[in-house]
């Protein structure tokens, strides 16, 4: 009996150590390499905004839901912004290019389509927001205007 | 997003940690007709859809009768549907497994269905439905090769 206890004990011990990984990585952002183009983008050409946000959705995907919405509230409020929706179903090939392994993954390009973050899952609107706002562009203006600061990790 | 039919996502979440606590005290005490019994209540959400599931509607019975204010958090139902037939499949394999005598494979597989369940109620990370969306991709990927 005890040594029943003392396994059920280690798998709900598993169960939240792995939970609480899970959380610490969720929608994390990290520095992102590569460059799309506008043809990955499905435009032929762009306007060159502050920044561009790639979000690759899928069918069935509800989180990718949540994710729209936290990045359509956010490109109203930050200008200049413009927002580039992929189904990675319908573009494996470019999905494939940029190591999308789930969705939603969301991308945080340069003016230039450099990738500069890359998270995977659903990050918050603050993270979401900071990655915006804060990363070093090499004496690009920060959108918005805001000061300049290091994306907390 | 497709129309297709929703389902709570929290009401998935709250039905995985009581299935997986369930699958525990079954172990616990070693009661194995636990294993088949989540596995049929697994069976009904595949098979008719989740609002059919008495996980589910458990939830639901302790939402409305204690007033707990969980906010509906809609998803597509297909991919949590799919993760309930797994969930079946395996609790069905364990099931199996006990009638040689084979408690320890029939328990490591049931504990395994409660490990999994337990990350879902706790992190809302269905791997199950992860093990679809990615299936779903290979599916397309096939059809555009």
């Amino acid at each position: 009996m005890i040594a029943r206890i003392v396994i059920a004990v280690a798998v709900s011990g598993a169960t939240i150590a792995l939970a609480v990984l899970w959380r610490r990585r969720e929608g994390r952002f990290d520095e992102g390499s590569g460059r799309f183009t506008p043809a990955d983008l499905g435009v032929v050409k762009i306007d060159r905004p502050s920044a561009v946000l790639v979000e690759f959705y899928g069918e069935d995907c509800a989180p990718c839901v949540t994710v729209e919405k936290r990045i359509g509230k956010i490109a109203a409020e930050v200008p200049g912004v413009q927002v580039v929706s992929i189904d990675a179903g319908a573009r494996m090939d470019v999905a494939d290019r940029h190591e999308v392994r789930r969705v939603p993954t969301l991308f945080v390009l340069d003016p230039d389509l450099h990738v500069i973050w890359r998270a995977s899952g659903v990050p918050s609107e603050d993270a979401i927001r900071t990655a915006l706002l804060g990363p070093d562009w090499a004496g690009r203006p920060s959108p918005n205007g805001a000061p300049r600061q290091r994306v907390a990790r | 997003m497709s129309e297709k039919g929703m389902v709570d996502k929290n009401g998935m979440r709250g039905g995985a940690g009581l299935s997986a606590v369930l699958l525990l005290v079954g172990f616990v005490f070693q009661w194995r007709a636990m294993v088949p019994a989540i596995g049929a209540a697994l069976a009904i959400g595949s098979l008719f859809g989740l609002r059919y599931s008495p996980l589910g509607a458990t939830y639901r019975f302790v939402k409305k009768a204690f007033r707990l204010s969980i906010p509906v958090e809609p998803e597509e139902e297909p991919p949590p549907r799919f993760a309930q037939t797994l969930g079946f499949v395996v609790c069905g394999i364990a099931s199996l497994l006990f009638i040689p005598g084979w408690n320890a494979a029939g328990w490591t597989l049931a504990l395994l269905v409660a490990g999994l369940q337990g990350l879902l109620a706790t992190t809302g990370l269905c791997i199950g439905c992860e093990i679809y969306l990615y299936a779903q991709r290979f599916k397309a990927h096939e059809v555009q090769a």
